[in-house]
């Protein structure tokens, strides 16, 4: 009977464990990167049309743009869960969460570091939009486990070009100051703005009306 | 009660490739071929089987579809397929139950 017991709990088990490793996070990807995109390339717009050239404002504004292209991600996703008729908050969007949420806490503990290394040089804020691209590339990477296959992809372009980044500008000031601030934008607009609507398009072409929960 | 709900059990979901391909299915809308057979580290052959068991017995629905201009085969859970897994884990824990109580 023991014995009878200890199969029916191990059965179980690994049902649970198949049943956690099946729930991936399906959330039609396509709207949110494009919005994310957007979000990206008019921030890096307004960044650089505004002359948001100093270190307080650099950081300001694209804590700003994180935080509202987050907001709208996250109202995106719920109307997407609402329309399917399902929660919200289910266990594969906690593990999305959970799994980019060290990446997202230390991008900010970078920004206030810098904030503070920048004060006697405000060029040094130009290692901050490389140093966001490896974490960001991080977060995706890590989330990537409980989404579909290419968001591991779109973490590991973060990823690489983030350090390639960090080669060059290390290259660069070694050789000569770095160029002004505002040229940071362009980065940013590029990798936060271009890298996602790039992604965003790709899959609503491949995806359409694939809006699977 | 049944004495021996072990003997109860689904024989056609209680194979273990076949309870796993349920297991996965229960806890998603749909998933394709491809996911299951990397997930379960199966055989093509050896998921075709098992599939097409668990569909001869209306337990599994096969939806072919073309994605990228390529073959998608995808298969979810019927009506009859839940309910028959459900039955499956209700017997799992009542003979847990019943063993803890004796």
């Amino acid at each position: 009977m023991g014995m009878e017991t200890n199969w029916a709990a191990e059965q179980l088990q690994t049902i649970r464990t198949l049943m956690e490793r099946s729930a991936v996070y399906r959330r039609a990807l396509a709207p949110i990167m494009l919005f994310a995109g957007t979000v990206g390339v008019l921030a890096a717009a307004t960044g650089f049309l505004c002359h948001f050239d100093s270190p307080d404002a650099f950081g300001c504004m694209w804590v700003v743009a994180a935080m509202f292209a987050f907001s709208g991600v996250v109202l995106i996703s719920r109307r997407q869960a609402f329309k399917a008729k399902e929660p919200f908050w289910s266990p594969p969007a906690d593990r999305v969460v959970q799994a980019m949420l060290p990446s997202w806490l230390a991008g900010l503990i970078a920004v206030s570091v810098f904030r503070f290394l920048a004060v006697n040089d405000p060029q040094l804020f130009w290692w901050l939009p490389p140093i966001w691209m490896v974490l960001y590339g991080l977060a995706l990477y890590g989330a990537g486990f409980f989404m579909p296959r290419g968001i591991r992809l779109l973490g590991w372009c973060f990823l690489l070009s983030g350090l390639a980044a960090l080669v060059i500008l290390a290259i660069k000031s070694m050789s000569g100051p770095l160029p002004p601030l505002i040229y940071a934008h362009y980065l940013m607009g590029f990798f936060f703005g271009v890298l996602h609507l790039a992604y965003g398009a790709y899959l609503y072409l491949t995806e359409k009306g694939k809006n699977a929960a | 009660m049944n004495p021996e709900p072990f003997l109860q059990l689904n024989r056609v979901i209680h194979e273990k490739g076949r309870l796993a391909i349920m297991s996965m299915l229960a806890a998603s809308p749909e998933l394709s071929f491809t996911e299951l057979r990397d997930a379960l580290a199966m055989t093509d052959g050896n998921l075709t089987t098992h599939i097409r068991a668990l569909q001869q017995e209306g337990y599994v629905a096969v939806a072919k579809s073309y994605q990228n201009n390529r073959p998608l085969t995808t298969c979810s859970l019927t009506a009859a397929g839940r309910k028959a897994f459900a039955e499956y884990i209700n017997l799992l824990e009542q003979i847990i139950r019943q063993t803890r109580s004796k």
